[in-house]
């Protein structure tokens, strides 16, 4: 039981492969519309870091998730 | 894992328990009502000190941040938003800095200010718009999408709620694994990342979204 607990709980934390992905995506495009346009600096990077909160929020679920997991099923 | 808990620090004789958390915040808010108190004093127009010319540069950019995103006639809400930024900001950074456990690590205290969110989210739309077009909103291209758009009243606090605890959380369990298997030096650099730097990252954009939040449903 304790074996099948854990790799739940790691099954769960795997959410942080796409906040990853997203994240590097949006990180990437960031960069190039900054490269090209560097006077619109400040707009690009709010608009980053909104993004990058709302994709981290998956990852993050996958975390609390995990935590319940393993607090509430033992 | 007993650092995780919030513990009972003493018991009051109708309340109850009170927990650790709401002690820090007591503590937050003592320093932030002497703080303002104090620094507000000897304000000049000529001849301003050091410290009246960097509390209206903070303020300035508080103040030109909210204005960007809400405009200049919701002016009314802005002391809200930067009070919550203040609280939250002394809040998550006060782990390395004071030695408690940070308040939005707990579960509760952030699903209270996110209920507050809510509600000052769904009053700015009533202000704005009447209470007629706030109901009527709901169905607002398509009737189809009513249940979704309800749905979002209550999934826009939690997930502001979920994104603050389990960010703060998530960087407590870190440091204190770390400072288990390596306590010397190691932890001081990891610490400005994940106390410091993330900390102010999600106090600016719990504001920062709830203030997007207002500014759609003002639309």
């Amino acid at each position: 039981m304790e074996t099948l607990i854990a790799i739940g709980a790691g099954i769960a934390v795997l959410t942080g492969i796409g906040a990853g992905i997203g994240i590097g995506l949006a990180t990437a495009k960031a960069t190039e519309a900054i490269a090209r346009q560097p006077e619109a600096e400040g707009k690009i990077s709010k608009t980053l870091i909104l993004g990058c909160a709302l994709a981290e929020a998956t990852a993050i679920y996958g975390f609390i998730i995990g935590l319940l997991i393993i607090f509430f099923l033992q | 894992m007993e650092e995780l808990n919030c513990e009972t620090v003493f018991t009051l004789p109708v309340i109850g328990g009170i927990s650790e958390s709401v002690v820090v915040t007591w503590i937050i808010m003592a320093v932030l009502v002497l703080l303002s108190v104090i620094l507000v004093r000897n304000l000049r127009v000529e001849n301003p000190g050091k410290v009246q010319l960097a509390l209206e540069a903070a303020i300035g950019w508080a103040q030109d941040f909210f204005e960007g995103i809400l405009g200049k006639e919701n002016r009314r809400y802005f002391p809200y938003l930067i009070t919550v930024l203040l609280f939250l900001g002394a809040s998550n950074t006060i782990a390395p800095l004071c030695g408690f456990k940070p308040p939005t690590k707990d579960l509760n205290v952030t699903a209270a200010l996110a209920v507050m969110s809510m509600c000052l989210i769904e009053y700015s739309g009533i202000r704005k718009n009447g209470l007629k077009h706030w109901a009527k909103h709901f169905a607002q291209p398509v009737p189809v999408v009513a249940p979704i758009m309800i749905l979002e009243v209550v999934i826009r606090p939690l997930s502001l709620c979920m994104r603050l605890f389990g960010n703060m959380l998530a960087g407590f369990v870190v440091m204190e694994l770390l400072k288990t298997v390596v306590p010397v030096l190691v932890p001081i650099p990891v610490s400005f990342y994940f106390d410091i730097f993330d900390g102010l990252l999600q106090a600016y954009v719990f504001v920062f979204l709830t203030a997007l939040f207002m500014n759609e449903e003002m639309e």
